[in-house]
């Protein structure tokens, strides 16, 4: 993949509300094109950091350009941005087309024209025909496909979303997700997205900021910040993580051996360390899906453990098991995909459990 | 809006098995019975006071006025005599014009009041705001007429004060028995019912729709032109209405702060009930006025109607 040009660049990012540290020294670069999201939970700053790119949020040091262009004198209706709202923030008092066409008042284009954009950005969201509806007879989803088409028809260089999907049922919110993806794709612009939805970020997202008080604790693309978690804290908020301790016995060139936890000696690559390792005490990371149950006459690919089933909890598709494995202080959680013809095991059932070394990730 | 009506809530006992009484017993426990009983202190009260003097009125002003007595007999003649009646036209027209200038004044002063409560004013510190805008309610309204007459008049505190300035050498006289004088005091007196229902409309606004209004495009004035505006438009509709309907019947600031000089409708009437004890024909013009007021009104809601259709 080619890389792409710089979009929006924060540099040294400070903001206080009086004595509160909210944004603690970001820096950070996102590219043109991007589908990017700042994931986190709530009051670590994601919000208040995509605030400061549609400019309702000044910043008390640093600097956030923007397609190159320092915006710390711009004001918020004078940014190449456009934002959709959690609340999607669509004027009660104006119709469908009325909402979407608001930001086209100083459009030198005719009003014929103006209508016909308005018309293709209603049909681009799947929302053709509804120009003439009252804005607050809408439903949720509806609300939401305005906000966009309201947003998108400025062809801004940056569509900032925050939150958009929070307020939508479970369906609804997968089926935004997919369709905000080909969007994106579509047009082309820089999508920044606000969320407290670790699966959706991974969804949507090209690169994912994870934020926690103020900073940035991980940059990365979904598929590495999933596999190579740079600190433990990073690992538990994104998906399930397995930590066991463990020690460091040994460095040689790209490899560390570890002690981990009741495994035994294990030597990985120095990769599998993203966070910086200084010896001695350190966890040990597994996700569940890296450990697999071996069933009669199964074996191993690498390396086997005993243990005992403590806990099965079923999810139609999935069952996620919590073993014991001989020698661990602590139970293991492991996801198993149900397949025909494997029953669900019981509570107390003695099994074999494969793993990888590969598969771990050290912390410290 | 605030002009809701009153709505009474009952609640029944779900889950109890309808005893097999009465009748009575049966008509008490409904719903629409407790209703009943609850509105009833309220409904009887504004019959009484409200609906049956009405009524009386308008049955007076279709008959005959005997000199003293009231003679029983339909007449239109006392609408005939009150709409060709020149005085009645020029007090009316004045009335509506004072109306028309304290309701401006009022509302184009209470609306940058209500805007700096509702958007500058921290939470906290909102309920001590509107506390102390409804100060001028805790002396009765005569005594602030009588005040402002103080304030006013000819050696009065404004009068005097100047001339100890030596700013002007004769006192005004064009601030008290005037237009502009009853102008100033019933404006003072309606500015907090026209704050208060403009102050409710404003904190109803969503403020992500503002920040909406920014991102797309517009400047502060231009979001507050089209969006801020359009959303407070039925608080001030009925701020409105609240100052435009009571000041134009008023009668007892004109009476007092304009010298009786300058009559205006409600002091018509009194004279015609009273003075000429012509109950007939007061009770014509009185109808008249309320049609007059009814109509303006109707028209200033259809000119409206955009604003106060159904937002959520």
């Amino acid at each position: 993949m080619t890389t792409r040009p710089p979009m929006i660049e924060f540099q040294d990012v400070h903001k206080y509300y009086g004595d509160y540290h909210a944004l603690r020294g970001i820096t950070a670069t996102i590219r043109a094109g991007e589908f990017f999201s700042l994931l986190g939970p709530s009051g670590c700053g994601k919000t208040t950091l995509l605030r400061t790119i549609a400019g309702f949020e000044g910043i008390s040091s640093g600097a956030v350009m923007i397609d190159g262009k320092h915006m710390a004198h711009v004001p918020a209706n004078k940014r190449p941005t456009n934002m959709v709202f959690q609340s999607y923030a669509i004027f009660p008092h104006l119709s469908v087309a009325e909402n979407v066409g608001f930001g086209l008042r100083r459009d030198p284009r005719s009003a014929a024209e103006k209508i016909r954009a308005v018309d293709e950005a209603l049909e681009m969201v799947g929302l053709k025909g509804y120009g003439n509806r009252a804005a607050h007879a809408l439903s949720g989803g509806q609300r939401q496909r305005v906000a966009l088409a309201r947003a998108l028809i400025l062809k801004p260089k940056v569509l900032l979303l925050d939150e958009p999907l929070s307020a939508l049922d479970k369906k609804m919110r997968e089926q935004m997700q997919v369709e905000l993806i080909k969007l994106q794709r579509q047009v082309g612009i820089t999508f920044v997205l606000v969320t407290h939805d670790q699966e959706e970020a991974l969804v949507m997202s090209d690169r994912i900021a994870v934020m926690f008080e103020g900073e940035i604790a991980q940059l990365d693309d979904p598929e590495t910040l999933y596999r190579r978690p740079n600190s433990r804290r990073v690992a538990d908020f994104i998906g399930v993580m397995n930590f066991l301790p463990a020690k460091v016995t040994g460095e040689s060139n790209g490899h560390i051996s570890i002690e981990a936890g009741g495994l035994g000696q294990v030597d990985i690559e120095a990769a599998q360390a993203p966070g910086k390792i200084s010896g001695g005490e350190a966890w040990v990371g597994f996700r569940p899906e890296t450990l697999t149950i071996l069933y009669e006459g199964q074996t191993a690919m690498d390396r086997e453990t005993p243990g005992t089933v403590e806990e099965v909890v079923y999810y139609g598709d999935m069952t996620y098991y919590d073993v014991r494995l001989d020698g661990v202080d602590r139970p293991v959680r492991i996801s198993m995909r149900n397949v025909f013809g494997r029953p669900v095991l019981d509570i107390g059932t003695r099994t074999r459990v494969a793993w990888s070394p590969g598969a771990l990730v050290l912390f410290r | 809006m605030p002009l809701c009506a009153f709505r009474a809530r009952t609640v029944t006992k779900k889950g109890e098995p309808m005893a097999l009484g009465s009748r009575w017993d049966r008509l008490t426990r409904s719903e629409a019975f407790n209703g009943y009983v609850l509105v009833s202190p309220t409904a009887i009260y504004a019959i009484l006071m409200l609906a049956a003097p009405l009524a009386t009125i308008v049955a007076y002003s279709f008959f005959k006025d005997g000199y003293l007595t009231i003679i029983r007999e339909f007449t239109l003649e006392n609408y005939i005599t009150t709409w060709t009646d020149p005085v009645f036209r020029a007090v009316m027209l004045r009335s509506l014009m004072v109306s028309a200038m304290v309701t401006a004044a009022t509302v184009l002063l209470a609306f940058p009041i209500a805007y700096y409560v509702s958007f500058h004013v921290p939470a906290s510190r909102k309920a001590r705001w509107l506390f102390l805008i409804t100060i001028p309610f805790w002396t009765s309204y005569l005594i602030r007429v009588f005040l402002w007459k103080v304030i006013l008049g000819y050696n009065g505190v404004i009068n005097s004060g100047l001339m100890n300035l030596g700013l002007i050498d004769e006192p005004l006289t064009f601030i008290l028995y005037n237009v502009n004088s009853i102008v100033l005091t019933l404006a003072h007196a309606y500015a907090p019912f026209a704050i208060l229902p403009i102050f409710v409309a404003l904190e109803k606004i969503d403020r992500a729709l503002l920040e909406a209004g920014q991102d797309l495009g517009e400047s502060r004035l231009m979001t507050f032109w089209r969006v801020t505006l359009p959303l407070a438009m039925p608080g001030v509709v009925a701020a409105v209405l609240i100052v435009f309907i009571p000041t134009i019947g008023d009668y007892v600031t004109p009476q007092l702060i304009g010298g009786g000089k300058i009559p205006m409708v409600a002091n018509l009437i009194q004279a015609r009930m009273l003075d000429l004890d012509n109950k007939p024909m007061g009770s014509a013009i009185a109808v008249s006025a309320m049609a007059i007021v009814t109509l303006v009104s109707l028209i200033f809601l259809f000119m409206n109607r955009r604003f106060l259709r159904g937002q959520r």
